[in-house]
């Protein structure tokens, strides 16, 4: 209770009355305090129906058939372009994974042939205008947020970039070395190390499972013409799908993404994915040593759950938020935090791509003395699940906390038309996100208890992959209990 | 599309930025205004893109406001605060309460033992009954009931932080479910249940392990601090010391939540589709009745004057990295638009003057940034930080940074470098204006410290008011070599060799 003694306390009769009003709060029965004061407890609150159209973006073909979503947002001055290149890094083979990153990052900070590097960003700043530029598997994009005034002249620019790029020899030198001390500094952060272990250990020689390496970065590799190979082939219009948004009209823009795209020049080939079957490694204990305090976990297994329009899918997302994807709620973090105090997060990760395998895992860091007990809780929270439905009130939770937050998926038009360009990319309806929702809403506890006695190993632990970034010495005879032990030297 | 000459004329010209009017609006927002009675203050900023608010309670007490030697305080406090209240988290609180008392009493006991016999057996077998006790009193807890109940009421982005000067607790809901914030912030604000304890304060070591002992960068930014500053709380993390935190009690916490946490004390910023009548009306209904509480903060360390340089160094298995701070300003001092237009032009974006000299033009860096902090109340520090590929010297990229201030001394930036700048800064202020949450941040954070939402908007229009000669004349009153703490992250392969 908050005190009532405080010293500058001036009992006028207004502070009186609120005397006795806080008097009678000390002295109301436990039962009834957690009531407002018209007597109503939050268990009791009634909510009116949120009622709200969901914005979408009108899709249109421009010139040369490329597909533009359409969002128009007058609350600011503000435009913003995304464009978004079929082509990744899974379409290229490994010896290329330094060229094939470098090339987005070098549209950016390379200028163009005609103006140098210092040239654009000056003029960048000078406008105010934001471009990035990035790549994930499948995929290059680079986006353009300018302010309304300045649209023509931005979008020139980002145009010279996207089409006439310069790839400064200087610039390749300093993307390198920022690169090359990146690696260095991430060979030495425990959770980076244990997420590259897993995922190599998951995937193998599989394009999911590639980190860059130092040697991909050979400057004899990062030659103009390999980065104008590689640029040519992504970025080119026939895999381009480009989103709009905010203060213009389609009248008023239609004619500038023509111009735009008509810049662009087509693709030479189409992209196929060829790749191989991932292995994962045998299950068991693979330690990376290191002196810190403290040890990163992550154990996990590899899961056939496919993003699409199918039971199992929504029971996964459910899932994952019970095991431990919705916070301090989650089972994970209920145990190993809440109840024990081992750590400061857990959580769980249930990957569904629209090409398995994806992966199922959870991770957490603790201190060194603790690795062993947080391990077996982790394995004692998996085995549950694999062996009994969740609860039906858990399951409710889960659901509820998607269906009362899905309003946050309308939160702001830049939102709704990049979400629903990842949409077409992945060839999903674009109104998918009101099949999602049905499907969770539609998720009951046996689902969940399936999926999860699908995805996870019979034999708990022992059929699984944990990776363990620690001080090798204090916890070596402690996992030889646990399972066996596979010490992996850092890179 | 516009043809080349357009840009280049441009790049001549450097324009001024049309966007001024729509940049100077920010103060002219909407805002409502409201206080009750008991001091609590609330700021309630329309907006309907989407039918969600934004909720930021900020309180005016932070890390500066620990005692020595119980560094960590008011961040296990901030924890403590989503244990629950009296109603929310427990299945009997008065069974729960008894067993909570028992807890006290026995920590009661090892600090008058540690007082008179710290080596005791006593004390360590104290400590074990109190966790045996935590454990049975676990039994009557509902854990994390109180976060659950906004999770599953579709709450997004739930949680709270702990800086030098406030703590704030923050979330979105849906428009029509906004009440439900009135009701369990009330209640947590007035009868918080300072439970699982022990656990909790674990949970906060942990964090300490993650945030600082695993993280270079971090332990660096640490030293820094304590080396430049030797009196002022802001020498002190913020999440504590190891042995602080593994000392503090439940009536520690108790005895802090009673000074700082109350209405008079308490800053609400509300953003989004709802209307600030009916804001007012729960105001007035949930925080209205409860009595004014919340003690004004009363630091009363001076930082000396720094006399010579200091240095210090840390052993660590990392790669090289450099931090030079120098003595400055608090954020209202007239010389503060100044210092933070220096950031921008140092190493604000591409064009900063240490990003192209460092990591272009020599490459004897990776990255380079710089800050002013930790807080904004008290002189603060002004700091360069910048990574370092081995094998470049340290003392080569200090020296390198002392001449580009030197140079920025000597020869003024040009009306065209800050014209971008302000550019930047007008858009900024523009693209602000499109989150909720960060308006609401703004709003909440400008009104506990500077007891005005207005005050960061209008810092934003004083930065546009820097010309180019003050830079050098902050340069030459605040960047003396006696005047600056440099800190170097000197990995542990280098000291074998």
């Amino acid at each position: 209770m908050r005190k009532i003694t405080a010293c500058h306390w001036l009992p006028t009769s207004l502070e009186k009355a609120r005397f006795i009003g806080l008097y009678l709060v000390l002295l109301t029965p436990f039962h009834l305090m957690g009531q407002s004061r018209d007597g109503i407890r939050y268990k009791d609150l009634k909510f009116e129906p949120l009622s709200f159209a969901q914005p979408r973006a009108d899709v249109h073909e421009i010139t040369r058939k490329v597909k533009v979503l359409f969002l128009q947002d007058t609350s600011l001055p503000l435009v913003s372009i995304f464009a978004r290149f079929q082509g990744g890094t899974i379409h290229f083979n490994r010896e290329q994974q330094g060229v094939v990153t470098a090339v987005p990052m070098l549209l950016r900070s390379g200028g163009s042939e005609q103006i140098t590097p210092d040239s654009i960003n000056t003029l960048l700043e000078q406008y105010a205008t934001n471009l990035s530029f990035g790549r994930d598997g499948r995929s290059s994009f680079s986006s353009l947020n300018t302010l309304t005034e300045y649209l023509d002249e931005s979008l020139e620019i980002w145009n010279l970039l996207l089409t006439q790029p310069g790839f400064s020899s200087e610039m390749i030198h300093v993307w390198r070395n920022q690169e090359l001390d990146y690696l260095r500094r991430s060979e030495r952060d425990p959770n980076t190390i244990a997420i590259r272990t897993f995922n190599q250990l998951m995937f193998g020689d599989h394009p999911t499972g590639w980190t860059l390496r130092p040697e991909d970065l050979d400057l004899e590799d990062l030659n103009l013409k390999n980065l104008s190979d590689i640029h040519r082939k992504i970025f080119c219009r026939d895999n381009l799908t480009l989103g709009v948004t905010g203060n213009t009209t389609w009248s008023h823009i239609l004619p500038k993404l023509n111009k735009f795209v008509e810049s662009i020049p087509p693709c030479e080939s189409t992209f196929t994915e060829v790749l191989p079957i991932p292995i994962p490694a045998k299950p068991g204990i693979y330690v990376v040593r290191n002196e810190l305090p403290q040890t990163t976990i992550i154990i996990g297994k590899h899961s056939k759950v496919k993003l699409d329009d199918n039971a199992e899918y929504f029971a996964a997302q459910v899932g994952n938020l019970i095991l431990g994807g919705s916070g301090l709620n989650s089972r994970l973090s209920s145990r190993i935090r809440t109840e024990s105090g081992l750590s400061y997060s857990a959580s769980s990760i249930w990957t569904a791509p629209t090409k398995p395998p994806g992966v199922l895992a959870a991770m957490t860091q603790t201190k060194n003395s603790s690795t062993g007990t947080v391990i077996k809780l982790i394995g004692q929270t998996l085995q549950e699940l694999s062996e009994k439905p969740p609860h039906s009130e858990e399951v409710q939770d889960a659901i509820d906390e998607i269906s009362n937050g899905f309003v946050f998926n309308f939160q702001s038009p830049a939102q709704v038309v990049s979400r629903q360009m990842f949409y077409l990319t992945q060839n999903l309806p674009l109104n998918w996100l009101s099949t999602y929702l049905e499907g969770i809403q539609r998720t009951n506890a046996q689902d969940i208890h399936n999926i999860f006695r699908e995805n996870l190993a019979r034999n708990g632990l022992e059929d699984m992959v944990t990776v363990v970034v620690g001080n090798h010495d204090l916890l070596e005879s402690e996992l030889n209990k646990i399972g066996t032990v596979y010490a992996i030297e850092p890179n | 599309m516009a043809p080349f000459f357009l840009i280049f004329i441009f790049i001549v010209l450097v324009p001024q930025f049309h966007g001024e009017a729509q940049a100077q609006e920010a103060t002219d927002l909407p805002v409502t205004e409201y206080q009750l009675e008991n001091g609590m203050r609330f700021l309630i900023l329309e907006k309907s893109q989407s039918p969600t608010v934004s909720f930021v309670l900020q309180y005016r007490v932070g890390g500066i406001d620990d005692k020595t030697g119980s560094t960590g305080t008011a961040h296990l406090l901030e924890h403590l605060l989503f244990k629950g209240t009296r109603t929310i988290g427990t299945l009997d609180l008065e069974r729960e309460t008894s067993l909570l008392n028992q807890m006290d009493l026995l920590e009661d006991s090892i600090i008058a033992l540690e007082e008179t016999s710290p080596t005791s057996p006593a004390i360590t077998a104290l400590k074990g009954d109190i966790l045996q006790i935590e454990r049975q009193a676990q039994i009557y807890v509902v854990a994390n009931e109180f976060e659950a109940i906004l999770t599953r009421n579709g709450a997004r982005g739930l949680n709270a932080s702990t800086d030098s000067e406030s703590t704030k607790y923050y979330l979105e809901l849906p428009s029509n479910r906004a009440k439900l914030w009135f009701m369990l912030e009330s209640e947590r604000m007035t009868q918080p249940v300072f439970r699982e304890f022990y656990t909790e304060r674990d949970v906060v070591a942990e964090e300490r392990r993650s945030r600082i002992e695993t993280q270079p960068g971090n332990l660096l930014y640490e030293a820094h601090l304590k080396a430049a500053f030797k009196v002022h709380p802001y020498r002190e993390p913020v999440v504590g010391h190891m042995q602080d935190i593994n000392n503090l009690s439940r009536r520690d916490i108790q005895s802090h939540y009673e000074k700082h946490y109350g209405p008079e004390n308490a800053v609400v910023a509300v953003v989004g589709n709802i209307k600030a009548e009916l804001i007012q009306e729960w105001a007035d209904q949930y925080f209205g009745h409860l009595p004014r509480g919340g003690t004004e903060r009363s630091i009363t360390h001076t930082e000396p004057d720094q006399k010579k340089e200091r240095r210090v160094s840390v052993v660590f298995e990392g790669e090289p990295q450099l931090r030079i701070g120098w003595h400055t300003v608090p954020t209202d001092h007239p010389d503060n638009p100044a210092l933070m237009i220096l950031t921008a032009l140092l190493t604000g974006n591409r064009s900063g003057r240490l990003f192209q000299r460092l990591v272009v033009q020599d490459q004897i860096a990776s990255n380079v940034t710089s800050s002013i902090g930790p807080g904004d109340l008290f002189p603060r520090l002004f700091s360069i930080n910048v990574s370092i590929p081995s094998p470049v010297k340290t003392e080569d990229v200090e020296q390198s940074v002392y001449e580009e201030l030197e140079n920025l001394a000597e020869i003024p930036p040009s009306e065209e470098d800050l014209q971008r700048i302000r550019n930047q800064i007008s858009a900024g202020q523009i693209r602000g204006l499109a989150s909720n949450f960060g308006l609401a941040l703004q709003l909440a954070h400008s009104t506990t410290l500077y007891g005005n939402w207005k005050y960061t908007f209008e810092l934003s229009q004083k930065l546009k008011d820097v010309q180019p000669e003050m830079i050098s004349l902050v340069i030459k009153k605040y960047f003396n070599p006696s005047n600056r703490t440099v800190a170097t992250l000197v990995p542990i392969d280098s000291c074998v060799r």
